[in-house]
């Protein structure tokens, strides 16, 4: 059989798949019921409990027109008739495994078998609605119907935009003729004029800081986060991206910090109520002395042995501090509520001074982080990174960067901790499960290993992104286990990759007090 | 008076049951161009690594200007003054090039984290020296225009010579060179052996290569040791070792007589 | 051996380990004697019941360590979603054993199939639960492993912690997360077995931990026999020692890392069953802790080597059992008892207890 035509095949089916465990799962009827918000038609009544069968109609749609362009090649090569068969063959396989599934389904329904003590989301009034409100027969064919259709569309859609057609070359001197005008050469050479600089730079200033006030406290809250889990991924980062050490246990250091804060804050239990500041300092050098502990017997081994030991030193901290073993000093599984929070102008920190505290916090991580990143320590670590045995023999002490690295990543955690715990009130020992450690270390590997905007826009994608589609928190989980899997296959070096910095030669004659450097 | 400058006094490097470096004695006086060879796996990278200490021999000890460096981590003895390059290059590849050369400057730098965050006039005055320093060595090497590129974006040619630089980077009083023409063609062959020479007649160093290509060892060394099997066999200038029986066989293979008596040799040495 | 002894260069970090090895042992026979002699708190038959459930479990263990170590061997990757695929075995032989207590019995009146052909509804769930389980490891090697083959080594690790999240979560979105009990036949009730008298008291040998473990030891002997007797496992062994080497000699290398992936998921859905049978409750997340002791296991024994897996699993199943009873530790440090072992064996012997592997970072 021809070899497009396998594919097709397979594609089909694989979207079927996909269409009968989007159904399982409940997703199609969330995703009905979204696409009946936008459409503003959701009338149900107790009357008319029904829902618009035409959501169901255009997600099965949508399905199918994915289906459709991954069946189909990119590069035009195949003619009109061959992209049409592609789009039939895809749909017609994903059909019938649809149809399979509906008919035994919609049939057992009818007679009576109720699903939901094994498929939750195959209740009566789904079932129903998944067959258009009526017999199996007719579903089928309606699902046949419509994913064959919109199969063919995505298709033809796709041979459209290949290269060469018509479409394709009016999209490429468009795209010609506005970049002319948006270069960015221009943009760049704009911003290395001072007094540009300068503008933008005190216009972010001024928009950060009011911003907190005017946004309310959801989004502070919201943002409040972003910004704990950008100094949180900066600290990582030092760790794993310029150091290469795969620590997966970075949760301790930030429960570390958390813990020591609150403990040395709150009225109980042990009533220490000191100074927050000081709090505060002593957390971030308490974390960092675990990093130093922590660090000196596993420095030595290799990178899967280091994540395993390091994810159970992250469990083995949790454990303990919820443990009855440990209750009398950390208050055990309850937790430690009241945690101190500091004073401004004699009231106490409220939601948009804690932002404002934060916003700062993360600019001096970044500075920080950018010092050290072009500085001969950040290029140790670097070395160390891709080479350990040959930087060691290149003069670089390996054991102390390494141990380095793993204290000013715990130092970052425990200021990020101190403060969370600050934030929240209370902490407890479920706030630093190994979720967290994992999400640290997916900020800085999907934003891009070692590259500081990256580790800012991991912080946004990984924890602001959800929160904007609250509707499909159930799937939350779900789609960044798959999110992770696809940007590993497909953009291993992160959403902003880190890009090494360049080095103009220094003229002969002037002697700069800076060292002449342009990042690119 | 000529100084030893590494003095190997009979190692041996075992692996398990393997015996990779066999009671080896040799001496390397300074600003010397001296050569190891011999055939794959006699033992000459691994006795490298004792003296650059990646391994640390069972028996024996190495002397660097009469002090015993046999253990020392590898960092402190690149502090002392050896450096080397390897078989099959291991740059730093995502580093750019002159970032390369700028991390073998470490062992002579000494600016510390704190200062790179605050970049006070000392850390400032010394990565700018570093900087003009690496230029220097860039163009000495010829990739002046190549500074900032990544290193896996290299041609092989190029490669070499920048790990050739970084080993110069950090001022080495011994080079220690594994197959430097390894993949060249013979103009560069040319180019890389009129390089080491200038390397020791301009900067005084110290040069131990070890080489398969005949046409390098014979044309650049004052002293040859050949190993074999883990021994040094035969050891002295290039005329001695290319009508030295013994290192012909160890190459070309053994003559009649050479099987009779390497297997009454090996015999000997068994017992 | 005194040759070995006088050769050691006594660096001041190998006196601080030995220092601290010296101290913990002195530290934990201290502990150990004093527990077992002056409290007596728990009574022989109480360190029995320890034993028993220790082996039992240590057999579940160890099923899935020598998953972890066929991948690793193979591929040197951690396959961070191996627990999961443990789960979803539990899941295919709880529906599977739901389907036969629902049908009834052939030819019997009242008894459904479940108890009228235990045996064959037994086998059925094992093979299913098996089955899928494989299946499933097989789509992850091929979906989110094959395509990084060659990446530096956290890239592939990251795609494993996905896939186990993904795993985990269609779970949970699939089957809701609420608690499932296994439905065993009344022939292997939970809680019923042999009671064996130790002094005055007895101690219960149960029909579910007795099956479980002589199962697992059969499993374990037929992964041995096919290792090392069968063209496959040379295959499997080749290609874990050198792949281009054996991609030069024929073997198709793909087709065994995928049929690896095949058997380690067998092994690891049949100890899902076992769980099932044995514990009872279940639900999307059980494989997530025993998938990271199962590791911890591999390690102690030795990464790659599979016997090591096998004495990993077995020693961690004991010490779990019975160590926060002998140190006169509350039961809430078992979880935390795993992890130290580990670190402690990572540290004093890299290599594990009969592997040697490498674990430090190679020159």
């Amino acid at each position: 059989m021809n070899e497009s035509l396998k594919r097709s095949l397979r594609l089909g089916l694989i979207f079927g798949i996909v269409v009968i465990f989007f159904m399982l799962i409940g997703f199609t009827n969330v995703a009905a019921n979204m696409i009946g918000d936008m459409l503003g038609n959701i009338e149900q009544t107790s009357v008319n409990p029904e829902l618009p069968v035409l959501n169901l109609v255009l997600f099965t749609g949508l399905m199918g027109l994915f289906t459709g362009v991954s069946a189909t090649k990119k590069d035009g090569q195949d003619s009109w008739v061959q992209v049409l068969i592609s789009g039939l063959i895809a749909g017609l396989s994903a059909s019938i495994i649809i149809v399979g599934f509906i008919l035994i389904v919609g049939s057992l329904h009818t007679q009576g078998v109720d699903f939901r003590t094994y498929l939750p989301n195959l209740g009566g009034n789904e079932i129903q609605y998944l067959m258009f409100y009526t017999t199996p027969l007719a579903a089928a064919v309606r699902f046949i119907l419509i994913m064959v259709a919109s199969s063919i569309l995505g298709s033809l859609i796709v041979k459209s935009f290949s290269s060469g057609s018509t479409v394709n070359r009016a999209l490429k001197s468009l795209q010609q003729k506005t970049t002319k005008k948006l270069d960015v050469q221009t943009l760049k050479s704009a911003l290395g004029n001072k007094f540009i600089l300068m503008g933008a730079l005190v216009a972010v200033a001024v928009l950060m800081y009011f911003l907190p006030f005017v946004w309310g406290s959801y989004w502070n809250y919201i943002m409040g986060t972003v910004a704990i889990y950008i100094l949180l991924g900066l600290g990582l980062n030092i760790i794993v991206g310029y150091s290469g050490q795969l620590v997966l246990g970075y949760v301790a250091f930030f429960a570390i910090g958390a813990y020591t804060f609150a403990l040395l804050t709150a009225p109980e239990p042990h009533a220490i109520e000191m100074n927050l500041w000081l709090a505060m300092l002593i957390a971030v050098l308490v974390s960092t002395l675990a990093g130093f502990l922590i660090g000196l017997p596993i420095l030595n081994l290799r990178g899967d042995y280091l994540a395993i030991v390091t994810l159970g030193f992250g469990e083995i901290v949790r454990i303990l501090i919820r443990s009855d073993l440990l209750t009398s000093i950390t208050n055990g599984p309850k937790g430690v509520t009241n945690v101190g929070q500091p004073f401004l102008r004699g009231q106490l920190f409220n939601d948009t001074n804690y932002m404002h505290l934060l916003m700062l916090l993360v600019l001096a991580g970044l500075f920080v982080a950018k010092r050290l990143k072009d500085s001969r320590t950040g290029r140790a670590w670097i070395s160390i990174r891709e080479d350990q045995t040959v930087a060691q023999a290149t003069g670089v002490n390996t054991f102390r960067y390494k141990i380095l690295a793993l204290m000013l990543g715990a130092a970052f955690a425990g200021l990020s901790g101190a403060i969370f715990a600050s934030r929240n009130q209370f902490t407890g020992p479920e706030d630093f499960t190994l979720m967290v450690s994992v999400n640290v270390l997916c900020v800085v590997i999907v934003g891009g290993m070692g590259s500081l905007p990256g580790v800012v826009l991991g912080a946004f994608v990984l924890k602001g992104l959800p929160e904007l589609l609250r509707e499909l928190s159930d799937y939350r989980l779900l789609v960044f286990g798959a999110l992770l899997v696809v940007m590993m296959i497909v953009r291993p070096n992160g959403l902003w990759p880190v890009s090494r910095p360049k080095f103009r030669k220094k003229p002969l004659e002037a002697t700069p007090d800076e060292p002449v450097e342009v990042e690119a | 008076m000529t100084r030893t400058a590494i003095s190997v006094k009979n190692v041996t490097k075992q692996f398990g049951g393997l015996t990779a470096v066999d009671e080896v004695n040799l001496e390397i006086s300074e600003h010397s161009i001296s050569s190891i060879i011999g055939p794959n796996g006699a033992g000459k990278t691994t006795l490298f690594n004792c003296v650059t200490g990646f391994y640390s021999p069972e028996e024996g000890e190495i002397q660097f200007f009469d002090q015993p460096v046999q253990g020392l981590p590898t960092h402190k003895i690149c502090n002392l003054g050896i450096a080397r390059t390897y078989q099959n290059i291991r740059l730093f590849k995502e580093m750019t090039a002159i970032e390369n050369i700028l991390v073998g400057q470490h062992a002579r730098m000494d600016s510390t984290w704190i200062e790179s965050i605050l970049h006070n006039p000392r850390y400032v005055k010394e990565e700018q020296e570093s900087i003009d320093k690496a230029f220097e060595l860039l163009e000495f090497v010829g990739l002046s225009d190549l500074a900032d590129t990544p290193a896996f974006n290299l041609p092989y040619g190029a490669q070499r010579r920048l790990e050739l630089a970084r080993a110069l980077a950090s001022d080495p009083v011994v080079l220690m060179l594994d197959e430097p023409t390894a993949g060249m063609n013979p103009q560069e062959t040319a180019e890389m052996m009129a390089f080491i020479k200038e390397l020791r007649d301009s900067k005084n160093i110290t040069i131990i290569l070890i080489e398969h290509d005949m046409r390098v060892v014979m044309g650049v060394s004052e002293k040859i040791a050949v190993l074999d099997y883990g021994r040094k066999i035969a050891e002295g200038d290039p005329a001695a070792i290319q009508s030295n029986q013994r290192v012909i066989e160890a190459y070309l293979g053994p003559s009649l007589d050479g099987i009779l008596n390497r297997k009454k040799r090996k015999k000997q040495n068994d017992a | 051996m005194i040759e070995k002894i006088k050769k050691i260069r006594f660096t001041p970090r190998l006196i601080l380990r030995m220092v601290i090895a010296v101290a913990l042992l002195v530290y934990l026979t201290w502990r150990v004697v004093q527990v077992t002699s002056s409290e007596a708190v728990f009574g022989a038959d109480t360190w029995l019941r320890f034993l028993i459930s220790g082996l039992v479990i240590g057999g579940m263990y160890a099923l899935i360590a020598i998953g972890y170590t066929l991948v690793y061997g193979i591929l040197f990757m951690i396959n961070f979603a191996h627990g999961e695929v443990m789960m979803l075995g539990t899941f295919a032989g709880y529906f599977v054993l739901e389907a036969f207590s629902a049908i009834p019995g052939p030819g019997t009146e009242g008894v459904n199939f479940l108890n009228a052909q235990p045996i064959i509804a037994l086998i059925l769930a094992f093979i299913v639960g098996a089955g899928v389980a494989a299946l499933f490891g097989f789509l992850l090697e091929r979906i989110a492993y094959r395509p990084l083959r060659g990446a530096p080594r956290l890239i592939p690790l990251i795609s494993a912690i996905g896939a186990s999240i993904f795993l985990q979560n269609a779970a949970q979105l699939l089957f809701g997360p609420q608690r499932r009990q296994y439905s065993n036949p009344d022939l292997l009730w939970r809680g019923t077995g042999w009671m064996i008298p130790v002094g005055d008291k007895s101690v219960m040998l149960t029909y579910t931990g007795v099956f479980s473990f002589v199962l697992s030891i059969l499993l374990m002997i037929g992964l041995f026999i096919l290792v090392k007797k069968t063209k496959l496992g040379k295959s499997m062994r080749a290609v874990a020692e050198n792949k281009q080497a054996a991609a030069l000699m024929g073997i198709d290398v793909d087709s065994v890392i995928s049929k690896t992936f095949l058997i380690s998921g067998a092994l690891a859905g049949a100890a899902g069953v076992m769980w099932g049978i044995h514990n009872g409750l279940f639900n999307h997340y059980v494989g997530f802790i025993p998938g990271i002791k199962a590791f911890t296991a591999a390690v102690l024994g030795g990464i790659g080597n599979i016997p090591g897996a096998m004495l990993g699993g077995m020693v961690l199943g004991l010490m779990e059992s019975l160590g926060p009873a002998l140190l006169g530790l509350d039961f809430q440090i078992k979880d935390v008892i795993a992890f130290t072992i580990l670190i402690l064996v990572l540290i004093f012997r890299p290599s594990g207890l009969l592997g040697e592997a490498l674990t430090e970072e190679k020159i």
